[in-house]
Formats: structure tokens, sequence, C-alpha cells
């Protein structure tokens, strides 16, 4: 019986696995601590699932490793061969300065020291054209000088390569020929799109990882070769799509994202059977707070993204993060402001009351010493928590230094952590042309069943849901993932000039990719979708407009009927539109699905079954008040069940607070719904 | 006085800083001139009844210090009585907003419950204002009334209804009306989210809690900088420079000097010895000249905080007027921005005689060419406006950044070389690090970059932004001075020009014919003797020094 779906999720605490049995609609979760070696956690967690390897179809991982790698700066010694005249774009970058005040100011240093940066005579013009034609015999010597450099990567940037790869494939031959044992990334292969500082970017990013992550995956590879699985292991990317574990060691940097992504792919498919179209979707964790907005279905998405400022071209879930979770660190600033975040205390020393000998006072203390938590009952028993160590970290750090009752420092610090949450909604949403009181909240992470209230009310929302085992939402969610490859191709040109069939001709080459990769992923013809997008813009912008492409634009010459849902989008994403201005196409995108089975989101037993409420607990909602607030067990909680705030209902791996005036409603499916008013 | 706590009034903090950061969302969403939607040359902020700032977005720094001056000024012309709910007003009298006629500034009275309590305002480069260069930065104006039309303090909404009048003379008076019309409206809507958030804010709060909060802000933030200043070591410190020339007394170099003095934990800038008013535009206003004093205290003492009015207490800037750091109307004043990059570099390099740690030696200079054809007989026109990066100047504790775009361009990035060849005719050649300029020191400082650009057509004249070529970025503490932006044309042939000095027309340039830019780098910071063998040694091997150089220079054998 393979009929077993297995997802591993890793975050900066837990690794998070959730098995789903597809004949019997059940989950099964686990979480294992995420320090030390991670391919010995994930067989941890299969251990502890006590799962038989033989019996699972698929495996789905969002995995770190990439942004780790990035981050930590622990990637491979790295060459970079450019063209002629062009070695150092990948240190000039673009000259910006994002920190206005800073006279310190320094963009992050190359990945690639200027030493193992060389340059080849070859020359192409923006048609693809050759000016200058590959010397071959300098690109000979230039590989075998990186070889003698011990580079474990080359990445290949070359000018217009994005109009056209020969000459980075040709060189890619040479490598292959010359160096073979070296990981080859070629700017083309990665992102086939023009702006060379961000390409080059991009594909040294990708090769600079390559090593780390091709060790990594062929660790868990032949671990599960031991165990006797047969089944597939499929790698969550950025774009909130999933992709083969070799496609995944070729192009790493797809995975940049592939972390936060299940949660929002989740929240995505968790709205669609509830008929909640527009959400934000909202991600609490230890040390970050990530949001990202799904409007009518759909996540949205971005064609670049960054780390540490390092711009990555990828197709990416529109995802911000900020430093706000149950971690974050309260302090106060050399103006005795208050501030919570952006520092954690991670898992190590995690926050006071963790008894880990963490002195500083972090959101968790404030949560547990106004009673939200219970001491008792942390990760369902498996932890205790020292509520003095909490109220003496509040008070000496914060309520002492600001004369107020340690109560009232612990509502401030979650009243702070809560509003800069909130404007991280707001930004995200009215950026976007759009009023977060449209939309419904989607609250999951471990802490996030505890800031759910609060953000409704101060964002004026007028709902809230908290799923099922929240906890494990982005796991449960990378089980909602379809296949998905991106390609790009930039054609740039006003949209008055650009002719049919050079339209055409690129999309059917494109389509001709998108089949290969189909086949490589034995995807059958019914379960194949492709979808085609047009980013234009007004002649002279600088940032475009995607527009999906329909068959019928190529029929018309014109392309009239294009032009229009440019303006119509314009006009919605920008406020404006410029109908007598021309028009300008700048990249064709496609993307191909490969459907998957997804998880059916099951109704639970009917029937009350009584006796959720298992204790009253004074705790302190606003001003200095004790209330008695009921504590609800979620387990025993039922269909159609309605509280009223205050109410606490508690779970094993995660707390839901209802503040008074607000209304909760268990859904059908058992999830959570919090509601502004009765 | 009503009562408050230290927690609401941090949630009032952030939440204005918030709303100040959706103005400026709203203002980049909606505006049509990608000054403001790219090069992001604009500065958005909220203030108090009385002008004094509450939060600000992140624009332009010195755009930033400008817009309270401009709303001061607007209670004196206008009375406070005299502002009702759905004014908009126009203003950018360079007296009262600082820069030069094409930043604009749109502000809006913000009341609650019939009372004027808040205003916010936008303050952003528009596309033209009607002046002799189109868009505003003419090299050889003479008089201010060249540069454009002057409103001052014009409503163009009163209590909600629009001036139709106004607005038709405006968009008569513009060589780009759709462009013009479109930001304005764009500044419209950040003021109207500002206004919004602000009433939004009242309901919640109470008007006079949000008032008797931030005045506690106030208090804490002048605290702090007075703290911070109190430690600055008492005394007086001085520096001055001198720019090449004003673009109409091409012989003529102009003064520019501060003299600091620190005195317990109060600072004042005065810039007494700097010349007298110029002939040409280089003129810099004084409300801007002070606008950068406080924008550079902030960075030297806390470049993290929000900013708001407290900071600013602590420092008084003075200046003698009709000079070039405090002209006097009618000056010209449209290329203002040479004095301003100066003003900052000068500070620094005062200060750092009490703070070294804190100071950077100076950075390289406003430097780009254009590119352009006019006459359509010649080919398509087109113009290329393209400032290059260049190189800053050392850190007291690291070598300077390389190829980062001059300070008040602030987050404006360069072209890359497949878009320029896409939308131009002209193919670049190189874009490289420029290895010659760059200070040397015991932290260097950063390099500037050379670009080539070759013409793929006839007929392409070039104009070039240059300044310092007399007096380069200087080092600091026994660092070296760096050297001279330049350009050089038809390199390699007997008829070579080396350009090093401002110039509004060259050619015509021809198919084939080059031009390579080379900016100069940053200037270095401490003794080169004293720099570590390993940096030494480090830069031997990416090749930005030769092993005889390392030697020569450093002491350092490799």
């Amino acid at each position: 019986m393979t009929n077993q779906r297995l997802a591993i999720d890793v975050g900066g605490t837990f690794v998070d696995f959730v098995l789903f049995d597809e004949a019997s609609g059940e989950i099964c979760i686990e979480k294992v601590s995420s320090g030390g070696k991670l391919e010995e956690r994930f067989f941890e967690g299969i251990e502890r699932l006590g799962l038989s390897l033989t019996d699972l179809a698929m495996i789905v991982h969002g995995s770190t490793t990439v942004i780790n790698t990035i981050v930590q700066e622990k990637g491979a010694r790295t060459g970079l061969i450019t063209t002629q005249g062009f070695r150092d774009v990948l240190e000039l970058g673009r000259g910006n300065r994002p920190e206005i005040y800073n006279l310190f100011y320094r963009p992050p240093a190359p990945l690639v020291p200027r030493y193992l940066r060389y340059e080849v005579p070859e020359r192409l013009n923006r048609r693809g054209e050759t000016l200058i034609p590959l010397d071959e015999a300098a690109a000979r010597q230039v590989i075998a000088q990186l070889k003698e450099q011990g580079v474990l990567g080359i990445a290949i940037c070359f000018l217009h390569s994005y109009a056209n790869p020969a000459h980075e494939r040709r060189l890619a031959e040479l490598v292959a020929e010359i160096y073979p044992e070296a990981h080859v990334s070629i700017s083309s292969d990665i992102v086939r799109e023009w702006r060379e500082f961000e390409r080059a970017s991009t594909t040294v990013l990708n090769t600079y990882v390559k090593p780390k992550m091709a060790g990594y995956l062929s660790a868990l590879q032949s671990g599960l070769k031991d165990r006797h699985y047969t089944g597939t292991l499929n790698i969550m990317q950025s774009s909130g799509g999933m992709t083969s574990g070799l496609a995944a060691q070729n192009a790493p940097i797809r995975t940049l994202e592939s972390g936060p992504a299940g949660g929002v792919i989740g929240a995505a498919a968790l709205g669609a059977k509830l008929g909640f179209a527009n959400l934000v979707a909202a991600d609490v964790g230890g040390t970050t707070f990530d949001v990202a907005m799904i409007h009518q279905n759909r996540p949205l998405e971005k064609a670049e993204t960054a780390v540490n400022r390092r711009p990555v071209l990828q197709p990416t879930l529109d995802i911000i993060s900020i430093g706000a979770g149950g971690g974050s660190i309260a302090w106060l600033d050399a103006e005795g402001g208050l501030r919570v975040g952006p520092k954690s205390a991670e898992a190590a020393p995690g926050p006071a009351c963790f008894g880990l000998g963490g002195a500083e006072p972090t959101v968790t203390d404030a949560q547990l010493i106004l009673g939200y938590l219970d001491p008792q009952y942390y990760l369902g028993k498996r932890m205790t928590l020292d509520r003095a160590a909490a109220e003496r970290a509040i008070e000496t750090k914060i309520a002492q230094p600001l004369n107020l009752p340690t109560t009232e420092a612990a509502q401030g610090i979650l009243r702070l952590a809560a509003a800069n949450m909130s404007y991280a909604i707001r930004n995200i949403t009215i950026e976007r042309g759009h009023d977060p009181r449209e939309f419904s909240l989607v609250c999951f992470g471990g802490g996030g069943g505890l800031f759910a209230a609060a953000l409704m009310r101060e964002l004026e929302m007028a709902r809230a849901i908290v799923p099922v085992n929240p906890a494990t939402f982005s796991a449960w969610g990378l089980l909602n993932a379809d296949y998905r490859e991106d390609l790009s191709r930039t054609v740039v040109k006003p949209l008055k000039e650009l002719r049919l069939e050079e339209l055409a001709g690129v999309i059917s080459q494109m389509e001709a990719e998108a089949t290969e990769h189909f086949d490589s992923h034995h995807i059958q013809a019914a379960n194949r979708a492709v979808e085609l997008f047009a980013d234009l813009r007004y002649l002279g912008q600088e940032h475009t407009v995607r527009v999906p492409l329909q068959a019928d634009d190529l029929k018309d010459p014109l392309f009239a009927s294009l032009r229009t849902r440019f303006d119509d989008l314009h006009e919605k994403a920008y406020a404006h539109a410029l109908p007598h201005l021309s028009v300008e196409f700048v990249h064709v995108r496609l993307s191909l699905i490969g459907l998957t089975q997804k998880p059916a989101i099951l109704e639970m037993p009917k029937g009350n079954k009584g006796g959720a409420q298992k204790a009253i607990r004074k705790v302190i909602l606003m001003g200095n008040d004790i209330m008695d607030c009921p504590i609800y067990d979620r387990p025993l909680l039922a269909a159609g069940e309605r509280l009223d705030g205050p109410a606490i209902v508690e779970e094993w791996t995660s707390t839901t607070l209802l503040l008074p005036g607000q209304t909760l409603e268990v859904d059908p499916y058992g999830n959570l719904i919090l509601h502004a008013s009765h | 006085m009503p009562a408050i706590d230290p927690i609401t009034t941090q949630v009032i903090r952030n939440a204005l800083k918030a709303a100040a950061d959706e103005m400026q969302i709203s203002l980049v969403k909606t505006a049509h001139n990608p000054l403001i939607y790219e090069v992001h040359d604009f500065g958005v902020v909220l203030t108090d009844h009385l002008g004094q700032i509450l939060a600000e977005g992140s624009g332009l720094p010195g755009f930033l210090g400008c817009l309270p001056s401009a709303i001061v000024s607007g209670l004196k012309v206008v009375g406070a009585e005299n502002f009702s709910d759905g004014d908009v007003i126009l203003t950018n009298e360079p007296d009262d907003t600082g820069t030069h006629l094409s930043d604009v500034v749109v502000y809006m009275p913000i009341l609650y419950k019939g009372r004027l309590v808040a205003f916010s305002s936008v303050m952003a480069h528009w596309a033209d204002v009607g002046g002799v260069t189109p868009g505003g930065w003419c090299p050889d104006s003479t008089d201010v009334h060249q540069e454009g039309m002057i409103f001052s303090h014009l409503k163009l909404y009163e209590g909600g209804k629009l001036n139709t009048t106004l607005e038709r003379m405006i968009l008569k008076n513009v060589r780009f009306p759709e462009l013009v019309h479109g930001d304005m409206n764009a500044m419209i809507a950040a003021c109207h989210t500002g206004a919004r958030r602000y009433q939004a804010l009242c309901d919640r709060f109470g008007a006079d809690v949000l008032q008797a909060s931030m005045e506690a802000v106030f208090n804490q933030s002048e605290q702090m900088m007075r703290r911070k200043v109190a430690e600055i070591p008492d005394g007086i410190y001085s520096a001055e420079t001198w720019l090449d020339h004003d673009g109409i007394e091409l012989d003529k170099p102009r003064k520019i000097k501060v003299t600091i003095t620190v005195k317990g934990e109060e600072m004042i800038m005065d810039w007494t010895g700097s010349s007298e008013v110029a002939s040409g535009p280089i003129n810099h206003p004084f409300v801007e000249t002070r606008a950068l004093g406080y924008c550079l205290l902030k960075s030297l003492t806390a470049p993290f905080d929000p900013m708001n009015q407290g900071h600013l207490r602590p420092l008084t800037v003075t200046a003698p007027p009709n000079t070039v750091v405090s002209p006097v109307y009618p000056a010209p004043c449209d290329s203002y921005g040479y004095v301003g990059e100066m003003i900052i570099q000068l500070i620094a390099r005062a200060l750092s005689q009490a703070i070294p740690e804190r100071c950077p030696a100076c950075s390289y200079q406003m430097f780009g060419p254009y590119f352009f054809r006019t006459d359509p007989r010649h080919g398509e026109p087109f113009i290329f406006i393209d400032p290059v990066d260049g190189g800053g100047g050392a850190f007291p504790h690291a070598d300077g950044p390389s190829a980062l775009i001059f300070v008040g361009d602030g987050d404006c990035p360069n072209t890359p070389a497949e878009i320029i060849e896409t939308r131009y005719p002209l193919l670049v050649r190189r874009y490289a690090l420029n290895l010659e300029g760059a200070g040397k020191g015991k932290y260097r400082g950063g390099f500037g970059v050379i670009r080539d650009y070759e013409m793929l057509e006839d007929n392409i004249l070039m104009q070039l932004m240059n300044e310092n070529t007399l007096y380069p970025p200087w080092g600091l503490f026994g660092g070296d001075q760096s050297g001279v932006s330049k350009a050089i044309v038809w390199e390699g042939t007997d008829h070579e020009q080396v350009l090093t000095r401002r110039i509004s027309y060259f050619g015509p340039l021809h198919k084939g014919d080059r031009v390579s830019a080379r900016t100069t780098g940053g200037g270095g910071w401490g003794d080169p003797k004293e720099r570590d063998p390993e940096l030494v040694k480090n830069d031997v091997l990416n090749g930005f020094l030769s092993a005889a150089e390392a030697e020569k220079i450093y002491g350092v054998k490799v």
C-alpha cells in the first residue's frame, strides 16, 4: 500500500512532519528540534512517526539549506567568467544607497572575489548577434586557471546571453571537458532575462550553494534508499510549486524561499475549501513573522527577490518577513522607548521562561505572565515554563526602567508586537492596492493563535482563521503543492513593432522546453497545464505589469486586447492608465503546472463531544483588570460549537486567544473561525 | 494636558512612522514620473500643527528637513486660521523649500473636529516646471525666474474644491503636462493618505493624547540627542573647500567653509567664510544648508532611529545672507547639488577633528555624461542621462565602499549595460572598477568606475556633470586625497581629449567614437604605513595593487 504522503518542513526551531493517509484522510504530526545535522533530523522524524517508507508514495520537503548557506556565507569557493570588459559587474552592482542616513553604508561584498573573476573575449549585441566570437583558446586558459585555483563551482554570465545562450553553452562544454568535477551554472539556464548584474548575482548564488545542496540531497536520497523508499523526493520552490530533487540539485536557487512557501500554499488551499478567496496568510514563528497575500485564490508572486541585498531573479511568492515572533526580545532604546524585536532569543537560550539561561524578556514571557499560556501545558506538557524567570526578566529590563507595573509592561510588549505585525500586513496589502479590511486573516505557526485576535482588531478585519494543527500548518501546506517550472524570455520591443510570428516562435520554443520538463517528471497529459504571461510597461518606465496571455492574443497582429488588458491592470495597480502612450513588451513568462492530488479536507465527526472547557484561569487582557477566562481543550471542541470571548483554546503545539467582544466558531472541518463581534 | 503612558506613546510613535511609510507607498504607486517612482527623488513628512516633524518616509534625506520649513512659512503666509479641511497647497520658493523650483512641495492641513492638528506634506521632483532647461538642472541660469514657475503657497484645492484656473495655468506652462498632472495628483493622494491615517489615530487615542504623546517623544529624542552631542568633545572645528566654478564665471572658484562649535549639549554650525552668492546656478538655499546639517548630525549620532523634531533641537545652523550657502532672491540655484555634496562632506571633515571614529573621508563628487540628439534630421531624438557611480571615502575602521552613487542621489540605481544598449544607440565596451585615484591610507578610499561608451550612430552630443577637479576629495588623518573624475574622448587617437571640467555641449560624436567616463575614488583614512599587511596582500591578490606598489606605498612585501 503506497497511499501515504509525507511533508517535511524545516523551521528555525523545529522540523515539522505531517503524514497524510490518502485512504483514511488521517493526518499525523511530529516535531523534532532543528539543531545539528539536518539530514539526521529528517530521519529522526521519520522514525518517530513510526513510519515504514515502503508505504510512502511521495515526500515533499520545504528546505532552508539554500537560504541558510547564503545568509551564513558558507557556500563553495566559486569562480565567475564574464564577457571581456565586465569582470567587475558583480562587485559594481547597481550603486544605490538604501540606508539614507548611514554614512557607513556598504553593499554586500561579492561572493566571488575579484581574483576568481575572469574575462574571455566574446560579445553579443542586444539582438543576440555575434560582434566578437567566443575565443576558445582564451576560454580554455581561463578554465585551467580556475581549476588551478581550486574552485568547486564556475558561474558563467555573458552580456545579452538571454537573447542568445550559444556562447555560454559552448563555454560550459569546455568546462565539462577541462574540469569535469566543477559544478557549472550558466546564466541563460538559470534566468533568461536582461540586466547583467542581477543575472550574474543569481547565477553566482546558484553556483555558490550547489555543492552544499547536492550533498544534502544526495545524503537524503541515499538514506531513503537504505530504507527501501521507492517514491519521489520533491522539493518546494520559492514559487510555491514543487520540483524533483534532481532539478533542485541543478538549480538550487529556485528553492531559496522554500521554507515559508508551504504555509502560503496551504492557506490558499484552505481558503478555496472554505470559500474565502481573499486572504492574508500570517505565519507567527519563533523569530519571524511572515506575511503573504492571496487574492482571488492566487498567492501573489514577484519576479525578483534578494537575500542580504543580493538580488535573485526567480519567481517567488511575495512574502514579507519582519523580526517578530514568540522569541522576539523586548528592549529599551537609547531614548527609553520600548521596542520589540527584530532580535530573537531563538531556540537557545530561548525566552527567559524556558529556563535555559535566557535573561532577556520576550513575547512568550509576556504571554506567560498575563496568563495566556499554561506553564504546565507548553508543547503538550513536553516543557514546563518558569513563570518567575519571565517575571524577573520583564520586571528588571522593562517595567522598572519605565516605572510601570510588570503586567502593564507585559501588555505593552504584546501591543507593540501586534502593532508591528499589523503594519507589515497593512503594507503588503495597500502596497498592492488592497484594503486589509476586505481580507480574511489565516493565522498559523506556533504563535499564530495568540495573535489572531489582536491583529484582527488592530486591522479592523472581520474574520480570522486558526486552522487545524496551526503549528504544523506550513508542512501540511506542502502537501497542496503542484509541480511547477517557470521559464522566461526577454523580448524587448514596442508592442507596435512586435511581430506575431516572433512572439509565437519564442512561445513555441518555451512550450517545447516545457514538454521536456513534463516528460521528465512523468506527468500525464490530463494533469498538465500551461500558463502564459507577458510583462508589459509604458515606454520609458522601469517597472512592468504582468498580464496573462490568452490564446486569442496570438491571433491579433495589433495585440489590441492585450493592450487594453494591460491598461486596465496598470490602472488597478497604480491608480492611473496612459492609453495614448506606447507600450513596450519586455518578457514572456511561462509557468507549467503538473497537477497533483491534494489532501482532502475532511469534516469532523458530528455531534457534541462536550467537556471541552477544562478550567478557568486568571488572565489580564486589558488595563490592569484580572479576568476569569475559560480554558478549552481544542481536541474536545465539536463542529459548530461557539465560544464568546474572552476564551483560551489550548492544543499541544499551540494556543488560541479570543478577546472580549469577539466570538469563535468551530467550523465543520475543525478550524477555529474568529469573528470580530457577535 | 492629558495623561499619557510610555506604551501608548510608543504605539503612537510607531503608528505615525507607519502612516508616513503609507504616504510614501501611495506616492510611489501613483506617480507618473520615473524620478519619483524609480529614483525616489522625493520626501514625505507628517508634522504637527506647528510644522514640527512627527514622522518621515525614506526619500532623499535632504528633502525631509525642508518640508517643515515650507509648512512653517505657510503658517505665516496663509495664517493658521485660514486653513480648512480639504485644502491642498503648492509651494516651491527656494527660500522656503530649500532646493530648486523643480522640487515642488504639496501639503495639506489636517483638521480634527474643526481644529488644525497636523500637516501632511510631500516634496518631489516634477518632470518640468517650465524653466529654460527641460526637467530642471540648468547649468548656466543667472536668475531664479529663468528656472521655472514659482508657486508661493497657492491653494490648488480650497475646502476640497479644485481651483481649475490655477490648474490650467500650471499645466499650460510645463513641458510634460501629463506627467506633471499625474505627479501632482499622486502627491495629493499621498497627503490624503497621511491625513486619513492621522485622523484615524485621533479617533482612537484622541487628538490631545496624540499631541501630548508626541511632545513626550520630542523630549525623549531631544534628550538623547543632547546626550550624544555632549559626548562630542567641546571645541571649535572648521573645514573648507573650493568648487571649480559656478557655470557662468568659469575662472572663479567658490569657497565653502563651515565652523562647528560644540559646547556641552549644543552644537552650532556656522557657514561664515563661504563665498558670496554666485552668478550661476550653483547656489544652495539656506533651508537646505540647515536641513543637511540636521541630516548629518543624525547620521553621525543616531542613523537608524525614526526621525522627529526632537532630534533637531540641539543644533543651530547659521549663515550670512547672500552667500553660496544662503542665497537671496533672485539668485539662481537650479544646480544646487554640487554645493550640497560638499556641505555633507565638509561637516564630516570638520567633525572628524572631534569624533574621528565616526567620520569617513571625502567621497567623489557628482559626475555623469548626458548623451543626446535633439535634431530629428540627424536621427531619432533621444536623451540619456547617466549619473556614474564612484568611490566613497574611507571609513575610520574599513576601506571606503566602491562604486556607489553620490550621497545626494540616495537610493538611485545605475542603468545596466544591457538596458543602455537596448534603448540608446550606444554600446558599452567596458564597465569596470577604476583602480586609479582611490586615496591611499590605513584604510583606502573606495574605487570609482570606468564606463566606456561607443557611439553606434552619428551626430550625438554630450554634456558633462563634474566638480571638484581643482580641489579633489580629501583624505583624513594622513590618508591621501583621491583623484579627479574625467571623461576621455577618442582615447588613443591623435585627437584624444581629456575632459575634466563641467561642459554644456561637446561634439558632435559619430559612429565608432568612444568616450571613457572615469570616476575617481574616495579619500583615504590614516597613514598608509599603518595598513594591515593582510589587507595589502588581499589588494595585491585581487589586482587592486601591484607588488611593487605594495612595497613602495605600504611597505609590505608580497
